[in-house]
């Protein structure tokens, strides 16, 4: 330190503004070394998962005793299984994420500094989901379309190939990237209203593995219960990146059957907004 | 200028805050005295919108703080030095404050070079000493150039240089006609650097007035007097409100008289006087007599016990 006091620089036109918020949230997302290990996790261990599923598949023997061989549709589905392998230990990464995107600046105190610079508040969170958001898609899309790549080679050796211009393909793959994105945003909602770490990831991990045993306990013996399974968390995102099959005319799908992928991703939407909100009136009302 | 009127803030059945009303103004360091819970950092905290007031209001520059386009050119802020995330950079952490109102990179390094932080600002926040962190905290607030300041134990941790350095720059940003309101528990340091006290003890503000003025109030001053014939001199001196201390060094503290009266008596009974030195109190006499009724966490048997059971 020197004896030089002098505040050399004015800063005249230094002013608050959103997306100078946003410009604070990208670099304070990129700045920390968990940001980065969970991305590369979920990148890593979804090529790993991919690489496995792939080698192992196995499609029985038809009755002739021949290796049975995969029709269109099978591949397709297939592919898809072995590109979205990744997204189901996936989605638990980014939600811890998203989780410690808040309960991380409360444990540390940085949200003092945070606050203090933001004093509205509100922007801040809005900021947070927006790059939260769009880094985790991201991120999420490039993880399935890299398992695609990488587990091309051995994929097309045992017969299990598929097109990207298939747009039922396509719209899957995408929808798994966006579900990433939202179960971030989702968990960043319920970090900023429980505030703590360790509380915030089990209630998060709570709501997409817990809560669905406990209604499929339920499902048994109360009709809601079996309602409202595919409207749960991981089961509307799991509905967000599968091909629906088409069911033989005059059947119907019955209550507990997946949502089609445009309502899975609308109730999924609607997990992440409700939680988002929640933590916009705790953020609001309480002291920092 | 920070004006705040009947604040107050309650937590639960606790009144952290009872309704003070001051003044901080601009040109001049106040500080912020008062002991431990007597409600100093909550103040701060309403100050900047991190605590919302439960009665009463609080200004900065004529608006609430959170109202202001510019929050950061309005008040730089240190609460504590470890209002930062861990595992951060400074340099990042300095990078991420400064891009929600568009200060540019040139005031960042700026800012950590007047902190002294070059060395370590590539460094995460979480090996960072005390004294670093509270260099970074100061860092931070001084990156929108703000027209106040709020710093809560500065020197906190800080070795003597670093201590001196606070002084001489809240000096020099109060001369430049900022408004700087500072904490702290060292009464020395304090006495050096603050031009106004404002003090507070159990919520409300037990005094508010200049440095002098405060000592001032601290009541009997007194007069260290020195000479080989002693005893004719108290003996000329005795009256009501008299009284004479004896200290170890041989010299005598007479309170209730003055140096000019105890010179004079001295020349009419003809006794050398080797010494007569007026004594004021210090600040922290002051400071100690203000507050001895609203020290919330006294330290003595009874009460540790009691704090430990909580």
């Amino acid at each position: 330190m020197t004896a030089t006091t002098a505040i050399a620089t004015s800063v005249p036109s230094a002013r608050l503004t959103f997306a100078g918020i946003l410009r604070s949230e990208w670099i304070k997302l990129t700045s920390l070394r968990s940001t980065v290990w969970s991305y590369a996790l979920i990148v890593l261990l979804s090529i790993g998962f991919g690489l496995l599923m792939a080698s192992t598949f196995n499609a029985g023997i038809d009755e002739s005793g021949q290796p049975a061989e995969l029709n269109a549709t099978g591949a397709r589905t297939i592919t898809l299984m072995i590109c979205t392998a990744g997204l189901m230990v996936g989605q638990l990464i980014a939600a811890v994420l998203g989780v410690l995107v808040m309960s991380g600046e409360y444990s540390t105190g940085m949200i003092k500094s945070t606050l203090a610079a933001v004093p509205k508040r509100l922007p801040v969170l809005c900021a947070k989901a927006i790059v939260l958001f769009v880094s985790t898609t991201l991120v999420g899309l490039v993880t399935v379309f890299l398992v695609f790549a990488v587990t091309a080679p051995v994929r097309i050796e045992r017969g299990i190939d598929a097109d990207l211009g298939d747009p039922a393909l396509l719209l899957a793959l995408i929808g798994g990237a966006v579900y990433l994105g939202l179960v971030a945003v989702f968990a960043l909602g319920v970090g900023t209203v429980v505030r703590s770490s360790a509380g915030g990831i089990a209630v998060a991990l709570g709501v997409m593995l817990v809560l669905p045993v406990l209604v499929q306990m339920l499902a048994s013996v109360a009709d809601w219960a079996r309602a409202i399974m595919p409207a749960l968390l991981s089961n509307a995102g799991q509905a967000m990146f599968a091909i629906p099959q088409p069911l033989p005319a005059g059947v119907d799908a019955g209550p507990g059957s997946p949502l089609p992928p445009v309502a899975a991703t609308l109730v999924v939407l609607a997990w992440a907004v409700v939680a988002l909100v929640l933590g916009a009136i705790t953020l609001r009302r309480r002291d920092a | 200028m920070i004006e705040a009127r009947s604040l107050t803030k309650t937590y639960g059945s606790k009144t952290a805050v009872d309704g003070v009303d001051f003044t901080v103004k601009p040109g001049l360091v106040t500080g912020f005295l008062g002991p431990n819970g007597a409600g100093k950092s909550t103040t701060m905290r309403m100050i900047v919108g991190l605590d919302r007031p439960t009665a009463g209001s609080v200004t900065v520059n004529g608006a609430a703080y959170r109202d202001h386009a510019s929050p950061l050119r309005e008040v730089g802020v240190l609460l504590d030095a470890k209002a930062v995330h861990t595992g951060r950079t400074a340099e990042k952490h300095l990078r991420a404050m400064a891009a929600t109102h568009g200060i540019g990179r040139g005031r960042v390094d700026e800012v950590i070079a007047m902190t002294g932080l070059e060395s370590v600002a590539r460094k995460r926040v979480g090996g960072f000493s005390l004294g670093m962190g509270q260099r970074l905290g100061i860092a931070a607030a001084l990156l929108g150039d703000p027209a106040t300041l709020i710093l809560d134990e500065p020197v906190n941790g800080l070795d003597p240089e670093g201590v001196r350095w606070v002084r001489t720059l809240v000096r020099h940003l109060a001369a430049e006609g900022r408004t700087v309101l500072l904490s702290s528990h060292l009464m020395s340091e304090m006495a050096q650097t603050a031009d106004h006290i404002i003090v507070l003890g159990r919520g409300r503000v037990v005094a508010d007035a200049s440095v002098a003025e405060i000592v001032a109030m601290s009541g009997a001053k007194s007069v260290r007097v020195r000479s080989a014939q002693m005893d004719r001199l108290l003996a000329a001196l005795a009256a009501p409100d008299v009284s004479a201390t004896p200290a170890a060094d041989g010299s005598v503290l007479v309170t209730g008289s003055t140096a000019e009266d105890i010179g004079e008596a001295a020349a009419r009974i003809g006794v050398a006087v080797h010494e007569l030195t007026p004594v004021t109190g210090s600040l922290e006499d002051a400071y100690l007599s203000l507050t001895q009724d609203e020290v919330e966490y006294r330290s003595d048997a009874e009460s540790v016990t009691e704090g430990a059971g909580r």
